[in-house]
């Protein structure tokens, strides 16, 4: 699905500026959610978007939707060392989880293995010990009950 | 109707966590294009995912762009660098060449070999091989014809004595 391109750095300052603002709160979130570290959280961050800047194309008419969904996955891709572990779900998270407070324990637990460590409908089966379609569906639930608590 | 189910599987939700099959991406893809509500529903959701990331954002600590365009810097011009080496490598060799045209003159020469396919290997190979065939025998019948001479003479030596 994710397709890097060669950009050769063309980007120019204030593409990176725009970009900068636009998506790095929310990386910083989501590798703070992989993470679980504040200060690591950041340094990763400096690398991963300095590295997403110099290998991927930001331009500010691409599609925006597909920017973030690119832009999550190539993180998680740097960040093999924390997603390839055995994910075991800290629910006392000391990092303000927003919406993620709105779910069941199955569900945040199901949510942040999908989300956060890329952990598929398949292995989450055999882990928890429930049917695929069963996890599809708490995924879906938990997804529409944050959707729904932003309003749509 | 079939899409909705469809829509309600939990389908899109896989694809837009990035976790789906390769065979699930291509239905999505098959279904974006064959369904509007279908390509609506996926882009509100990526959308909404969007809103969800930015709910759970954490502000950065003030430095880190300033850390990002340095290290952005750094690299252009390292790539700068190197590109003006291979730039100034490229012309140097031009120069050198020129410089190599100036002080010789060139001069169209013929060779004197030539270029033979490898198949004729085998025929040059057979026609040696019969060359000397043929020297052999021609020297055996050569000495044989001799002898033969030899013996005719003194045979005629031999009759001229008995005759007289």
């Amino acid at each position: 699905m994710f397709k890097a391109v060669s950009n050769n750095l063309s980007a120019e300052p204030k593409d990176i500026r725009w970009f900068y603002d636009q998506y790095a709160p929310m990386l910083l979130g989501y590798i703070n959610g992989i993470v679980q570290d504040q200060q690591k959280s950041e340094d990763h961050l400096v690398v991963i978007l300095t590295s997403y800047i110099k290998d991927v194309a930001i331009l500010p008419e691409k599609s925006r939707l597909n920017i973030w969904l690119e832009l999550r996955q190539y993180a998680q891709s740097k960040l093999t060392l924390y997603t390839a572990k055995d994910h075991q779900l800290n629910l006392n998270q000391s990092v303000d989880n927003g919406r993620l407070d709105l779910l069941d324990d199955l569900q945040k637990r199901i949510f942040c293995a999908v989300y956060y460590h890329g952990k598929t409908i398949q292995y989450l089966a055999a882990t928890i010990g429930c049917n695929e379609s069963e996890i599809r569906n708490q995924l879906r639930l938990s997804i529409d009950k944050m959707r729904r608590a932003s309003g749509n | 109707m079939e899409i909705n189910k469809i829509m309600e599987s939990g389908l899109m939700e896989t694809y837009v966590m990035g976790i789906a099959t390769e065979e699930e991406v291509q239905k999505v893809l098959s279904l974006k294009k064959e369904y509007p509500a279908f390509k609506d529903a996926l882009e509100q959701l990526e959308y909404d995912m969007e809103v969800l990331a930015q709910s759970m954002g954490i502000e950065p600590p003030v430095d880190a762009l300033a850390k990002i365009e340095l290290e952005i810097n750094e690299i252009q011009r390292q790539n700068q660098a190197i590109q003006t080496t291979v730039e100034a490598e490229y012309s140097y060799n031009k120069t050198h060449q020129e410089n190599k045209r100036g002080k010789y003159i060139e001069v169209e020469s013929e060779s004197n070999q030539m270029r033979v396919n490898k198949a004729w290997k085998w025929a040059f190979i057979a026609v040696f091989v019969l060359g000397k065939i043929f020297l052999a025998f021609a020297i055996y019948f050569y000495l044989e014809n001799r002898q033969v001479k030899e013996q005719l003479q003194e045979l005629k030596i031999e009759l001229k004595q008995k005759i007289r």
